[in-house]
């Protein structure tokens, strides 16, 4: 009976921290604009008639999830929306266009640097060889939203930075006919170095989101980059469809079969393999 | 430039260890994901030279990055297994 009994006392509070994370996730959806500030934690305390520990513990869980942003010594108050991207081959001032936002470019540097080893695996170069880089953040009508980096060998656009730095990567690519076609992405989840921090203006949280992309046109690996996104600010959205069925080859080993037979079959199988494709 | 069409698909199954070594492949958007048996029998560097632009090996799965010519090659390696 004691055993069923324990579990009662948080379950109680966390209902009540879920009811004040209701009250203000509804304020937030329905009432409350942009910047305007939220109850204060006494009205909220008496409201609900719990504890101060029970309301900042609510605030802060959407202060970390970025619904609510804290400024010192002024309050507490709706912050900016998300924004949510597609994973897409497109650019940064290709996606804030779309959306009728402002992009702008503040270049951070410019300059040839030496392949990283994981560089030169992305770009097929060898390490060490001549690459440009750019480095630079990006905003959205003045917020800054994101820190990128690209990198794209020098031997296959020499000129990539002559006139300085391109306003638009992909058109810069596509100027000397490396249109990109398709790539690949990698997110990963992290918290911001102080500089990055500092370059996003983040307050309260420090999540961001690191995207690792390789772009390609056709055949060719053209430019390697890396974005760190402020994590209260941006969403990803992926569409998702079923998955094609595998491909599983005609000839299957039953798995119950003690370890020799298979091997004696897998031998059967090679052989059979060796007269289809060669 | 990459090998193109059946002659591609056989030097990627070569490369993966012959039809013998593969359970399964599902081909996704722009990789084949691969489950092989004997992960040792799986030849990066062929696999390379077949036309991928990375090969990731974890276990027994073995992720090859083609690009959007994969559905192609999918239908080429069906007819070789």
């Amino acid at each position: 009976m004691h055993a069923k009994q324990s579990p009662a006392v948080p379950a109680r509070g966390a209902h009540k921290y879920q009811a004040v994370r209701s009250y203000l996730v509804g304020l937030v959806e329905a009432g409350l604009r942009v910047g305007d500030a939220i109850p204060s934690e006494r009205a909220l305390c008496e409201r609900f008639g719990v504890s101060r520990m029970t309301v900042r513990q609510a605030v802060d869980a959407l202060v970390g999830e970025g619904v609510l942003v804290r400024e010192q010594g002024r309050g507490t108050f709706v912050a900016p929306r998300r924004m949510d991207f597609e994973m897409r081959l497109t650019t940064f001032g290709e996606e804030m266009r779309r959306r009728g936002m402002r992009p702008e470019t503040r270049v951070l540097g410019m300059g040839t640097v030496a392949a990283s080893a994981e560089a030169a695996d992305a770009l097929g170069t060898e390490p060490g060889a001549a690459l440009h880089h750019l480095r630079r953040v990006r905003y959205a009508d003045g917020s800054p939203m994101s820190i990128e980096q690209h990198w794209v060998a020098v031997d296959l656009v020499p000129g990539l930075l002559a006139a300085g730095p391109p306003p638009s990567m992909h058109d810069a690519l596509r100027a000397v006919g490396l249109d990109p076609s398709w790539g690949e992405e990698t997110l990963t989840a992290a918290e911001a170095t102080d500089e990055e921090a500092a370059l996003l203006g983040l307050r309260g949280t420090r999540a961001v989101l690191r995207a690792t992309r390789r772009t390609f046109s056709a055949d060719t690996p053209a430019m390697y980059s890396n974005a760190c996104y402020r994590g209260d600010r941006y969403s990803v959205w992926v569409p998702l469809s079923a998955p094609a069925p595998a491909l599983v080859p005609r000839v299957r080993e039953p798995d119950d079969r003690p370890a020799r037979a298979r091997d004696d079959e897998r031998e059967a199988v090679g052989a059979l393999e060796d007269g289809r494709t060669g | 430039m990459s090998t193109q069409g059946a002659g591609q698909a056989a030097a990627i199954l070569a490369g993966l260890g012959g039809v013998g070594n593969i359970d399964e492949i599902e081909p996704c958007t722009t990789r084949l994901r691969s489950l092989v048996k004997e992960p040792s029998r799986v030849d990066a560097a062929a696999l390379r030279a077949a036309g991928a632009f990375g090969v990731m090996v974890s276990g027994r799965v073995v992720q090859v990055v083609i690009g959007p010519s994969v559905d192609t090659l999918a239908s080429d390696l069906e007819d070789l297994m």
